[in-house]
């Protein structure tokens, strides 16, 4: 195997030796030591901005190992898009871990890197083995991080006394209480979708006889098993992106779990799985998905109308925006139910401008939150009073999830919309635009409470440096791309091209002597 | 035994697993339907490579096995983590959250 060969590879590459450095790093340092998790995550935050930087001047078309893998436009948009998605999960965290997991921060970090690794590889996975392997070990760390409020200090005090740790009134008490829960419902919901994906996948590649995805069930008329199969499969990946009706652990885990990590998981992983559903729907029925854009605008039309709708109860702002991700979700169905290059830039364009506007929110609620605040609508109550700064932040990201001119949302809903309407999908325009409304009524109610409620105290949230760099760098991302989109635009058209192209042109599968798929 | 019969048994099993996921209430009985699902994937990946000629199947469920041996370590290790919060293992046990 020469580098040349693995060289499309070689962005995951660097981030898995990244991964590796920052675990051995953590060793290296003295675990008593003060500035022992500022050097732990401004590693990983340096790193990561190396293998973007990188992602500009590495040429990384092309295939590798032996046709399973493909790098292209698409693919380096999305690592891009996992990567600053991965440093500001990183920036918004270090404060939070400091505090609560002193002893564990380097460990966070390598999971965290070794979960961007496997939503890199997704979007570019040509092999049916490859895709279940990436895609497994971007679920995998996360089950982990997800428990990760636990406190050292729970966890020693738990150990010497025994008779307490029985307690299970007064154990439900502590904080880290519903991070276990959270942990536990993402792990429960992740491992059936695997399941379910797994059996689906087992009926599709025994009837196809081959791992390849290109033309994986390009008949015209599948079997029926193969139908089946394909219904498991797209089941099973609904449940990992959490939309209707797959979605009802996505407002509990949000709830329970640690929210810098949940500023995460809320965008990254969800691109993922968006990745992965493409890869699978669009290249395995040899770009002809014919009614399988069916099934996917169904779900689209359901997540848009549920999610929008169990929103609107919500006074716990992580449910509110849980559902709302549910909602937005759906949007991003319909860009794919389109089925065509354009339909898949918006998606691409879409899920960008969500990571922004969506981490951003998640970061100015644990800002408020972890000095003494509630995550409620209550807890907001005059925060713009209380900090200019938060407040502008917080009713940027707001503006930006509900769409309005001119955020980084609102082009994002808009060329989704346009792309739909170009593909013929009318109704479904219309009801998202309805849709939209609805949702602007439940991130206003957010504003409200942030602008027009009168304090409950006067004092501003203390925000470390790390996090408020996080939200800055969101509010810098939403609001100028927002203004000038242009960029962002050329290079998602850029990458929904370069996969739409893979298509029209069959993904020629090199047989190389070393080949051995049959 | 035919192929159609291997297929019918791990759909069987596949909804066993899927019967227990949703009726068992002790974590570690939910894991284990988890892995009955899991394992009908397997028995289906074989049965087509038994029959239909090629490795692709068995290949494939040798990946899936790694996968799942992965992903249960992590559970039980959550497992543990509820057990040690809560005191029981029975997901009633953790109903803090809604929904």
């Amino acid at each position: 195997m020469t580098f040349d060969t693995l060289r499309p590879l070689v962005l995951p590459l660097a981030v898995t030796a990244a991964a590796l450095v920052v675990l051995l790093a953590d060793l290296a340092l003295p675990p008593n030591s003060a500035r022992r998790g500022k050097v732990l995550g401004g590693l990983t935050v340096a790193l990561l901005s190396g293998v973007l930087v990188a992602s500009f001047v590495v040429d990384t078309s092309g295939l590798a190992a032996h046709g399973a893998y493909v790098g292209n436009a698409w693919t380096t948009f999305f690592a891009r898009l996992f990567l600053v998605a991965g440093a500001l999960g990183v920036l918004g965290a270090m404060e939070h871990l400091e505090a609560h997991a002193p002893r564990r921060q380097g460990e966070y970090y390598t999971l965290l890197l070794f979960s961007i690794v496997g939503m890199m590889i997704v979007p570019g996975a040509r092999d049916l083995l490859l895709l279940v392997v990436a895609f497994e070990l971007m679920g995998i760390p996360l089950y982990i991080l997800a428990a990760y409020a636990k406190t050292d200090a729970a966890k020693t005090r738990k150990v010497s006394d025994p008779a307490r740790a029985f307690d299970a009134a007064e154990a439900a008490k502590a904080p880290h209480a519903p991070a276990a829960e959270a942990a536990i419902k993402l792990y429960l919901v992740g491992a059936t979708s695997t399941a379910i994906t797994l059996f689906g996948l087992s009926l599709v590649v025994g009837m196809a006889g081959t791992t390849r995805l290109a033309g994986l069930f390009g008949a015209e008329t599948p079997a029926p098993i193969t139908v089946v199969g394909m219904m498991l499969v797209l089941a099973g990946l609904s449940f990992k992106i959490g939309v209707v009706p797959f979605h009802m652990w996505v407002p509990d885990t949000y709830e329970g779990a640690p929210t810098p990590f949940v500023a995460f998981l809320s965008v990254a992983p969800k691109a993922g799985g968006i990745a992965a559903l493409v890869v699978v729907f669009l290249l395995g029925t040899g770009g002809h998905p014919g009614h399988w854009t069916l099934a996917i605008a169904v779900l689209a039309a359901a997540s848009m109308t549920i999610g929008n709708l169990l929103a609107l109860p919500q006074t716990d702002v992580r449910r509110l925006l849980g559902f709302s991700g549910v909602a937005q979700m759906g949007y991003v169905l319909l860009a794919i139910a389109t089925g065509n290059a354009e339909g898949l830039s918006t998606a691409a364009f879409y899920l960008a401008a969500y990571v922004f506007s969506n981490m951003g929110a998640f970061l100015v609620l644990h800002a408020v939150a972890a000095d003494g605040g509630t995550h409620d609508l209550a807890g907001l109550a005059g925060l713009s009073r209380r900090s200019p700064f938060l407040g502008l932040s917080l009713l940027a990201f707001l503006l930006s999830l509900a769409g309005i001119p001119f955020m980084i949302g609102f082009w994002a809903k808009l060329f989704i919309f346009l792309a739909a309407y170009r593909a013929g999908l009318v109704g479904l325009v219309v009801l998202g635009s309805v849709l939209a409304v609805v949702g602007l009524f439940y991130y206003l109610q957010v504003a409200r409470a942030a602008y027009m409620v009168e304090p409950t105290q006067a004092a501003a949230p203390r925000v470390g440096g790390a996090l408020r760099a996080a939200i800055l760098l969101c509010l810098l991302a939403a609001a100028g791309l927002g203004l000038w989109p242009a960029p962002l635009h050329e290079s998602a058209s850029e990458a929904g091209a370069s996969l739409s192209n893979s298509l029209s042109t069959g993904t020629p599968a090199p047989v190389s002597p070393g080949d051995d798929s049959q | 035994m035919t192929l159609s019969t291997s297929i019918l048994l791990a759909a069987a099993m596949f909804s066993v697993g899927v019967y227990g996921l949703l009726t068992r209430r002790h974590a570690v009985a939910i894991l284990l339907s988890v892995e009955l699902m899991a394992n009908a994937a397997n028995l289906s990946f074989v049965a087509f490579s038994h029959f239909r000629g090629g490795a692709t199947g068995q290949l494939f469920a040798l990946f899936a096995l790694a996968i799942t041996v992965a992903e249960v370590a992590v559970g039980l290790a959550l497992v543990l983590l509820l057990y040690r919060t809560y005191g029981d293992t029975r997901t009633d046990a953790a109903k803090e959250l809604r929904g």
